[in-house]
């Protein structure tokens, strides 16, 4: 008998809320700390490159309340070098120590710990070490760190290159060969941060014997964090316990695996005292992972009707300084190069990707990886193809993408499409945001009121719940792929699940009890949710990556279904019927048919705990619990579709967002408001990162823009309503027919404005293939793309 | 030992005195020396607002005042919001309107709109939207956060009095 859904589907609203609106949500820095905690401050260098001389701690040493300062070799007694393990031909490993010893490589990297009585103790310490530097040459950005001669980053990595990797189609030359037309363009996206609102932080308690710690940190990986720090410190898993508290915040920045934890870890082991970090903004900004900063050569051949007959890619990433924990930095080339063709028959590709050291922060995983920006460069090949031929941009899309009846579909890089819903999604799309009506009142030089007005579209697939095979296709070999659950209906007859994932304000404790309830045929008030705790959660490779419903959710379901298929057991046994004959629903067991007569499940959970006389069926046992894995397929892809339409200043050169429209396909949605609520964060971020964020490096390595002062984020004024629109295609590959959604706001944002700004300016004839737009940059397009119009009249 | 000096502030109605470093900023007063651990500090600069707190029923952020300078002064902070089991009707909204995902910006937003309502009891989409640049929001892009605020104006013209 099939299984009611009561409860996935619906609104339910968040049980995370209340104590958040009360102020009593207790992330890193509002947890209790007991009276001998110390506090560590972190001493960076100033220097993208250099020789560390001495460091000479007396006079921080000789200030109240300053404990101790540790350097990197006082550090490198109590902590292995950090190694991204990828297994990947092209990649080269290397090390990291959690302090630096001997060089710095970027501005911000750790050099010394100050170990103090309080923060502001700490904070007085890291002014007061003095650390006597030999600046080097430094390599800072893609261009200069790719020619030839230029500074090495690691002596050991020649040319700067990380990573090289590359593929192509069978017959790929031929392919591409049969199209007649070809564009070419480099795209370049700026390097941006996740900035979560909750900087990071840790605190690490001992036990009495000083055997163990409780180690809290606002993180995305729980069970990776203490896998890492056991394998960096060399203990036993069982003396670390890892808590994930309320986290602000993560988008991925706090998916990966920092040095201060080992540092924060090591030293509460070492001074037997509780020891507690907190990150400020500059540091966040400064250390914690960046993304984006790409560069996309492409080649795309097509015929006369915009068919594309082949696609060349060769692109290059800024890994900054060291591959980070747990993805390396062949998350971002590899990425970038496995989804470019996007929702589209395109089989002739090649691709040569590139990491490159710079002497710059580390990159890693932000929300949506490489494909905003990949997705910029293939959407932003398709408007070209029509303005080359004449042809409307969304047509050009409709006659390249997989129709729906083609489903499932492999594509050029052997990733299968198992449901989706891309021609659907693009024609919804269209005809919300009345695209036909747009362009018949848009006149040709685009000008309207002083504003050049134009839209822009992203068609795309997104990326989630990853499983093991998708990890090992990008040589992630320490990177498992499942996640796990244990359901168990307590001996009242509560229920209590509990599973690999942590949560960062994407309301897991809503959305986990809504489908344990389903799957188990539980009355929802029922069902607690328990996660971020590696005492009580089973492993599993944690919360990124758009993941947690694929995953967990599938997890979930597979332990709900084994105890649901022994509370069968139990109340046929008990109801004198078949197993097969009973029926779960709203919390009871019944015989089929008979629903006034069942049991509830305290009733049954009584059987199950031996807490009656009935005894159990032959052949179970007693307790009423199950644990279960799930690994997804290679990926579970969900797809979208965004409309931005812009108004451009002709003078200030401000984009103005007039109207947005989302079309979204993440299969079957656990809970629509929570949904909507990611597509809203990830688009805004997007609009953020097209618009005005950017972190700029000097040439000299310096980070311009290190506070939030400078970089600019998204305000509620700078972004427009959404209107968003599902289609659901279940996934039929992945349990319960889940697909992610938490990066595809940003994925599609970043394109749909690009190419609206880029399609807005068309007229004036520049040509946008940059992001971020900011006025700046399209003022002086505006004004050359003018000189530019009136030398060629003067010239005529 | 640094020097300390005596702070009396006057919190969600009670009196608090504490002897503090001079340069203890508000935001560590409340949090480490009172425990009232709603405000958060996200970048110490004054931009992001998740330290917003009322000072005689003014925004402001706590991270930008040292606590003795604010002597004497009336502070506001979210614990005070709610009563013991309802929330407050803005807060209300916010949970249904999912105007919240992390949590770690919201008693911020939570300021600025007790401030903005008891200010403009009916403003519009654009007077709301001007009053909450005010804060960052990294999670929800906003949408539901103006949503919400909508529908705390809504129901304190429906029930006036509830925000008292």
């Amino acid at each position: 008998m099939a299984d009611r859904r009561r409860y996935v589907g619906q609104e339910i609203l968040r049980r995370e809320d209340d104590y958040l609106l009360r102020g009593r949500g207790r992330f890193v820095d509002d947890l209790a700390t007991p009276q001998d905690t110390v506090h560590l401050g972190f001493v960076m260098s100033p220097h993208a490159h250099a020789r560390i001389v001495a460091i000479d701690a007396s006079r921080a040493l000789a200030h109240a309340g300053v404990i101790a300062v540790y350097t990197g070799e006082d550090i490198a007694k109590l902590v292995r070098p950090i190694v991204a393990e990828i297994d990947f031909p092209g990649y080269i490993r290397h090390g990291r120590d959690a302090v630096a010893r001997g060089e710095v490589r970027f501005v911000g990297e750790q050099v010394a710990v100050v170990v103090a009585e309080s923060a502001y103790a700490a904070h007085d310490g890291i002014e007061l070490v003095e650390v006597e530097y030999e600046p080097l040459p430094a390599a800072c950005d893609l261009e200069t760190a790719t020619q030839a001669g230029a500074p090495l980053v690691h002596a050991a990595i020649p040319s700067n290159l990380i990573f090289k990797g590359q593929l192509s189609t069978p017959d790929f030359e031929a392919g591409f060969a049969r199209g007649e037309h070809v564009i070419r363009e480099r795209f370049r996206s700026g390097r941006v941060a996740g900035v979560p609102m909750e900087p990071r932080g840790c605190l690490a308690l001992p036990d009495h014997v000083g055997d163990r710690i409780v180690f809290y940190s606002s993180t995305q990986v729980p069970h990776l964090l203490r896998t890492a720090l056991a394998r960096c410190l060399d203990v036993a898993e069982s003396r670390i316990r890892v808590v994930v508290p309320e986290v602000g915040g993560g988008f991925g920045t706090k998916a990966q695996i920092y040095p201060e934890e080992f540092v924060v870890a090591a030293l509460a082991f070492d001074l037997r005292r509780p020891v507690k970090w907190i990150q400020d903004r500059r540091e966040e900004l400064l250390t914690n992972i960046h993304a984006r900063d790409h560069i996309y050569d492409v080649e795309i051949a097509f015929d006369g009707q915009g068919v594309v007959h082949g696609l060349k890619l060769r692109l290059w990433t800024n890994a900054g300084a060291y591959s980070t924990l747990p993805f390396g930095c062949t998350l971002e080339p590899t990425g970038g190069a496995r989804m470019l063709v996007g929702p589209y028959r395109i089989s002739s590709y090649a691709y040569e990707t590139h990491a490159v050291a710079t002497h710059t922060c580390p990159s890693g995983a932000y929300r949506g990886v490489a494909q905003p920006t990949c997705f910029m460069a293939i959407e932003g090949l398709m408007d070209r193809i029509g303005r080359r031929l004449g042809i409307d941009p969304a047509e050009i899309r409709l006659r390249n993408m997989v129709p729906t009846k083609d489903l499932p579909w492999v594509n050029a890089v052997g990733v299968r499409y198992d449901t989706g819903s891309f021609v659907e999604s693009l024609q919804r799309a269209l005809a919300t945001v009345d695209y036909a009506g747009f362009r018949a009142r848009q006149p040709a030089d685009r000008l309207v009121d002083g504003k050049y007005r134009g839209i822009g579209i992203c068609s795309f697939t997104e990326v989630s719940g990853t499983g093991t095979p998708g990890f090992r296709a990008r040589g992630l070999i320490r990177m498992p792929g499942f996640d796990s659950g244990i359901v168990k209906v307590e001996p009242t007859g509560k229920v209590t699940a509990y599973v690999s994932h942590a949560n960062g304000g994407q309301g897991h404790l809503t959305t986990f009890a809504q489908v344990v309830a389903d799957a188990l045929g539980a009355d929802l008030a029922d069902v607690t949710i328990v996660e971020g705790d590696t005492a009580a959660t089973p492993y599993g490779t944690n919360t990124f990556a758009s993941r947690s419903a694929v995953t967990g959710g599938g997890a979930l379901i597979r332990a709900s279904t084994k105890v649901k298929d022994k509370i069968r057991r139990i109340a046929g046994h008990m109801l004198e019927a078949a197993a097969e004959d009973i029926v779960i629903d709203g919390g009871r067991a019944f015989v089929v048919g008979v629903p006034q007569v069942g049991l509830d499940f305290a009733r049954i959970a009584e059987t199950a705990y031996s807490m009656n006389n009935v005894g159990l069926p032959e052949g179970d046992g007693f307790g009423l619990e199950a644990t279960d894995f799930y690994d997804p397929p290679l990926v579970t892809m969900a797809n979208a579709v965004h409309i931005a339409q812009v108004a451009v200043d002709a003078g200030d050169g401000r984009v103005e967002i007039e109207r947005y429209v989302v079309v979204h396909d993440c299969g079957r949605i656990i809970n629509p408001m929570i949904v909507n609520g990611q597509i809203h964060g990830g688009t805004v971020q997007g609009i953020g990162e097209a618009l005005m964020e950017e972190l700029v490096y000097d040439a000299e390595g310096q980070l311009q823009n290190a506070t939030l002062l400078d970089y600019l984020l998204p305000t509620a004024e700078d972004v427009p309503d959404l209107e968003i629109d599902h289609i659901e295609s279940p996934s039929i590959d992945a349990e319960g027919g889940f697909k992610g959604v938490g990066e595809g706001g940003v994925i599609g944002a970043v394109p749909a404005i690009v190419n609206a700004v880029a399609d807005a300016l068309a007229g004036l004839g520049v040509n946008i293939n940059r992001k971020p737009l900011r006025p700046s940059l399209l003022v002086r397009l505006m004004k050359e793309a003018r000189a530019r119009k009136v030398a060629e009249v003067s010239s005529s | 030992m640094a020097d300390v000096v005596e702070v009396t502030l006057k919190v969600n109605g009670r009196k608090a005195m504490r002897r503090v470093e001079p340069r203890l900023l508000l935001v560590d007063f409340l949090r480490h020396e009172l425990g009232l651990k709603g405000a958060h500090v996200g970048c110490e600069q004054g931009v992001c607002g998740a330290c917003t707190v009322l000072i005689d029923g003014r925004s402001a952020r706590s991270c930008l005042h040292f606590a003795v300078a604010v002597q004497g002064s009336d502070i506001a902070t979210v614990e005070g919001l709610a009563g013991r089991d309802a929330l407050h009707p803005i807060q209300e909204a916010f949970h249904k309107a999912h105007g919240l995902q992390c949590g770690y910006c919201t008693p911020g937003f939570l300021a600025t709109t007790v401030e903005l309502l008891a200010r403009n009891p009916g403003p519009d989409d654009a007077e709301i939207r001007r009053a909450l640049t005010n804060n960052i929001c990294r999670c929800t892009g906003y949408t539901n956060i103006v949503k919400a605020v909508r529908a705390a104006v809504a129901a304190m013209r429906a029930a006036p009095g509830a925000a008292a």
